[in-house]
């Protein structure tokens, strides 16, 4: 009896997302593409949630696994717009456009860009030109970016008290317009009668 | 609760645009000036409920009050919670714009048809009698729409049950807290202001 309180309190405990929105964000360095999705609450996407990659016209480019923190990682071959979506069931869909504009300048239609160890052994030998400066400059500067954008995008989700404050003035905007209609409709009847 | 765009088929987002319009029609034509503001207060005490979350737990939870809402309002549900799901959609961005006539059926529905099944239970002229039957409204309700959401799956590709098992589990503590809520809520209103109910019965007749 305690062991099958014990699970449902466990199932409750985990399936608890469903009362909360799906958030996440993608974040680019590079040429890697990396992401995470997440609830409201703070739970994170379940291992293995599939989250798949697509191009504009619907075409799949890839499909990866979230870890066991909500987290996915490939790599882009193209600089076109990303199209990412995962369903985590129960109503819960996360999807969002990567747009080509924040993957590196040095993917062409075809990728080519040396890995990061390359580009390693290249900075300590000698010479970095053209797209593999480019390319390292890109990476660093996405690096040190990337927790101001998770914070941005966290931030944005957030729904504030000044939201909640707005939408009941709202409510009672509309109520009192309401009441006003109804209020000449009938002051006109009674002029009428 | 709310189902969010994209998780959703085609026909039945339609078939929730159609479903709510037409409550929202009735609703509409059943209130009077006199319910007027109760109605905005109601809409307005739905769309904070869903930004207070109260910690549960390792998670947290939050009111839904779609049952109080329906035994206060009865048809009127409707309209009250379009506008509330609506402001929620824009100012929170629980659900969406294409979801909004699903969500506002899946949620309104079960409010009406708890107001149809607990009216009379909840002005019995026993106290504790009254309270239940607010109990089981506001249960009840919540039972109702975690159904027609997970139908509402269902009828997109999810098998239904999976996900109704996955949502009326989770909902569960939310119905137990919600039952409380409504039953004193029933409780109170009946000693301060017996009219939010009681004139509520007498709108079928109008």
């Amino acid at each position: 009896m305690i062991r099958n309180l014990c699970l449902l309190f466990l199932v409750f405990v985990s399936s608890q997302s469903v009362a909360h929105n799906v958030l996440g964000g993608v974040y680019t360095i590079g040429v890697d593409v990396e992401g995470e999705i997440g609830f409201s609450n703070g739970e994170m996407a379940p291992l293995g949630s599939k989250v798949m990659v697509r191009d504009l016209q619907g075409q799949e480019i890839v499909l990866v696994e979230t870890d066991e923190e909500g987290f996915f990682t490939f790599e882009a071959t193209k600089r076109i717009d990303h199209h990412i979506y995962a369903n985590l069931g129960a109503g819960h869909v996360f999807e969002t456009v990567l747009n080509a504009e924040d993957l590196s300048d040095t993917l062409g239609e075809i990728m080519a860009v040396e890995s990061a160890d390359a580009l390693e052994t290249n900075l300590r030998g000698q010479m970095l030109v053209g797209n593999d400066l480019q390319a390292l400059i890109e990476k660093a500067v996405a690096k040190q970016i990337k927790p101001l954008r998770k914070e941005l995008n966290a931030y944005k989700e957030k729904a504030s008290f000044r939201d909640a404050l707005g939408g009941i003035g709202y409510i009672f905007g509309l109520c009192g317009i309401g009441i006003w209609l109804t209020q000449r409709n009938q002051s006109t009847k009674n002029k009428a009668s | 609760m709310h189902i969010v765009d994209g998780a959703l088929a085609a026909p039945v987002l339609a078939a929730g645009v159609v479903l709510s319009v037409v409550g929202v029609a009735i609703g509409l034509k059943k209130l009077d000036y006199d319910h007027l503001p109760q109605v905005g207060v109601l809409s307005a005490a739905f769309f904070v409920a869903s930004y207070i979350h109260l910690p549960l737990g390792f998670s947290s939870v939050h009111l839904i009050l779609n049952g109080l809402i329906g035994l206060a309002l009865g048809w009127a549900a409707f309209p009250a919670l379009l506008v509330a799901l609506l402001l929620q959609a824009v100012f929170f961005g629980f659900g969406g714009f294409v979801v909004l006539g699903v969500n506002t059926f899946n949620i309104a529905l079960p409010a009406v048809l708890m107001y149809y099944v607990c009216h009379r239970g909840i002005s019995a002229p026993n106290t504790n009698l009254a309270a239940i039957w607010g109990a089981i409204g506001g249960a009840g309700a919540i039972l109702l729409t975690t159904l027609l959401v997970a139908g509402s799956l269902a009828l997109s590709g999810e098998a239904f049950v999976l996900a109704a098992q996955a949502t009326v589990l989770a909902h569960i503590p939310i119905m137990i807290l919600e039952g409380f809520v409504t039953g004193a809520a029933v409780l109170l209103i009946r000693q301060v202001k017996p009219e939010l109910l009681r004139i509520s019965e007498d709108w079928d007749d109008t």
